[in-house]
């Protein structure tokens, strides 16, 4: 996808998120630039290396919006239709050889809370939290919201409407590569942009923070993105 | 680490509430307002829906205006607002020990709520009702109404102390602010402890269902930090109209004890009758006080404006407004709508609450205004508390409700609940985080 094109579609899902008024409406994926996860240091990220008791933090399709990568524990469920006050769309489920990798956004679905170099209230509990009382869930503890990773991240608890939004991965088994290629629709990337444009053009420079990522994007484990300061909820 | 409220914290948590909430099937309607004109319509683009018009720009009203825009977008809303500039009331506690600033508090903009979901702000104080009309009377003109929803908060009640001469009331609300309704308060507030040397600093805890019910004893904590992090040789009195802390209780006991011993005395049962102002001296049943500033946070009641407006229950103790326990809407009028912390529910006066209560009123309003109906279900209450500045450390709770037997009334704590009483940093940025998510919740679209 060309920058222009891409800053275009950005820009009108703007526009239509500033005139529409809530309602379901179907989103199917949206097709991003092709990007490849790689680790702090540029070295392609391989799947069978990942760690299973923290989320990774990447960023896509832009340059300020986190994602979180996630390898569970157990083979996720199969893909499934979601639905909510604003999404309509096919979960498509985990790749990897275990069908247990699996993306979302890092933004909470509910009042955007995500995690930054400061800290993040976001956060992937492998072991059962406080909150939710069991293992393998996305727990949100600006709210109390509680997501299923392995299901599509439909909401389990909290005030959330929408699940948290899919990031669609591909997975090369012969160099065991991952791969971010869509997000199920624009509207929490749009809505990420609008509410903390303030604080993006301050961290990344004016226009800079809605750039796209580039070829490849840096996958950091969450609590070392976020110098240890990671809820516990 | 965490554990379940049970139905008895339910009942004292929200005691009074519950015998008023319990009055509203019975209940009687108080006199209406006198005055029903303003003699001049309110300057507002014509309607070009439904008129919603919601008296408040808090939590509630705030809240409302958004999310019945987006339940049913052919609602011409209009908020109407007495105040020109927002400022919240949550989070003020964490101003006073120097956590946040002022901004944090008041950088947001009732026009950027208005313009990011597609509703008036009509800058004016509400004066009058004229039900039969469908109109509403305010400082600026009369508004013709659809719905009417009335959400203004509380007001003090100074005869909870023993207090009713007026000119006392006053010395009171001047010299020793409560800190739970305006921003001005709290500007007060934090040049009290700012200027404090030393000696007794007081804070009452009043009795009943009070507007944030963790918010006097996080004042306390936030007031002694400060004392600590100072070296000041001086205490906060913690007097206590109730018989125990009235939540979170195990957190707050841990950290008097563990983070201000000898800096906070805690004396719960302990009931203000009567102060002496001229001698600084609050007295209890056995015993008085002399201190050297202090809050005194005396109880509250439904706003005012419910009362003059007609909207109140003349059985309820704190004279909250006689609406539908499920529906919201004024007892015999499905036009008119009460929420916020003058509503009877024996619901925490939480901002959490309020926001979540106005979610669902959003989704009433939208069915009613299309001749349907909605199910009833619980608002949220999630409240942190701040318990430490040096660092900013934090407990938590996250209550649901049932309703009763009947499904008639609200009936209790919902079997979800449950309590984060052991204090660290994490809930600390999750006190902070939440707010931000609050303003966000409000303000943007």
């Amino acid at each position: 996808m060309h920058r222009r094109r891409f800053v275009t579609l950005c820009g009108g899902s703007v526009a239509m998120l500033a005139a529409g008024l809530r309602g379901v409406r179907a989103e199917p994926f949206v097709d991003f630039p092709k990007v490849r996860l790689v680790d702090a240091a540029g070295a392609p990220l391989k799947a069978a290396a990942l760690a299973t008791n923290d989320a990774y933090v990447f960023h896509y399709p832009l340059r300020s919006f986190p994602c979180f990568l996630i390898n569970l524990r157990k083979p996720a469920g199969e893909p499934r239709e979601m639905t909510s006050e604003a999404l309509a769309y096919t979960w498509p489920g985990a790749v990897g050889t275990q069908k247990n990798i699996v993306s979302y956004s890092a933004v909470c679905t509910h009042e955007l809370s995500y995690p930054s170099k400061e800290g993040s209230e976001i956060r992937y509990a492998a072991e059962a939290s406080p909150l939710s009382g069991k293992p393998g869930m996305i727990v949100c503890c600006a709210h109390d919201s509680i997501f299923d990773p392995a299901a599509g991240a439909p909401r389990l608890h909290g005030e959330a409407r929408d699940p948290l939004l899919p990031v669609r991965l591909e997975y090369d088994p012969a160099e065991d590569a991952i791969y971010a290629t869509g997000l199920a629709g624009t509207w929490l990337l749009d809505r990420f942009l609008k509410s903390y444009r303030r604080q993006l053009i301050a961290e990344y420079g004016a226009g800079v923070y809605k750039e796209p990522v580039g070829a490849t994007s840096a996958a950091v484990l969450l609590n070392t993105y976020s110098g240890g300061a990671v809820s516990t909820c | 680490m965490s554990e379940c409220i049970n139905r008895r914290d339910f009942l004292k948590m929200g005691g009074a509430a519950v015998v008023g909430g319990a009055a509203v099937t019975a209940g009687c309607a108080s006199a209406g307002p006198a005055a029903v004109s303003a003699g001049f319509k309110a300057a507002l683009p014509k309607a070009k829906g439904p008129r919603l018009v919601i008296v408040g720009g808090g939590t509630s009203g705030l809240t409302i205006a958004k999310h019945a825009k987006k339940e049913y977008p052919k609602f011409d809303i209009v908020l109407v607002e007495k105040r020109d500039m927002y400022s919240s009331c949550f989070s003020s506690n964490l101003w006073y020990a120097g956590l946040i600033n002022l901004e944090f508090l008041a950088d947001h903009s009732f026009l950027d709520a208005a313009r990011n979901n597609h509703y008036i702000y009509f800058n004016a104080t509400a004066t009058g009702l004229d039900r039969a009309g469908r109109k509403l009377i305010t400082s600026e003109g009369e508004i013709d109404y659809d719905f009417l929803v009335v959400a203004p908060g509380i007001s003090y009640d100074y005869n909870r102390i023993g207090v009713k001469d007026e000119d006392t009331i006053d010395a009171l609300r001047t010299g020793y602010p409560g800190g739970f309704i305006s921003p001005t308060e709290h500007v007060t507030i934090r040049r009290k402890v700012q200027e404090f040397e030393g000696g007794l600093f007081l804070q009452y805890v009043p009795n009943g269902n009070y507007r944030c019910l963790p918010g006097p004893y996080e004042r306390a904590c936030m007031i002694a930090s400060h004392i600590k992090k100072n070296k000041l040789k001086g205490k906060v009195l913690v007097l206590d109209a109730n018989p125990e802390i009235t939540i979170k209780k195990d957190g707050f006991h841990a950290a008097f004890k563990e983070l201000y011993n000898g800096i906070v005395e805690y004396k719960p049962g302990s009931a203000i009758t009567g102060v002496d102002l001229a001698k600084k001296t609050v007295k209890t049943e056995f015993d008085s006080y002399r201190f050297e500033d202090a809050s005194i946070y005396p109880g509250v009641r439904a706003s005012t404006l419910i009362e003059h407006l007609g909207l109140m229950d003349a059985k309820s103790p704190q004279k909250e407004a006689l609406i539908s326990q499920l529906k919201y809407n004024y007892i015999g009028d499905e036009r008119v709508y009460v929420t916020g912390d003058s509503r009877p529910h024996p619901y925490s006066k939480s901002a959490n609450t309020a926001n979540t209560e106005g979610r669902y009123v959003a989704k009433v309003l939208a069915a009613r205004a299309q001749g349907k109906d909605i199910t009833w279900y619980s608002p949220r209450t999630v409240c942190y508390s701040m318990v430490n500045a040096n660092p900013p450390e934090a407990i938590s709770v996250d209550a649901g409700y049932v309703l009763n037997k009947e499904g008639t009334a609200v009936g209790g704590f919902s079997p979800d609940t449950k309590l984060f009483e052991k204090r660290d940093a994490a809930k600390g940025r999750g006190t902070l985080e939440w707010a931000r998510g609050m303003y966000r919740a409000m303000f943007e679209g």
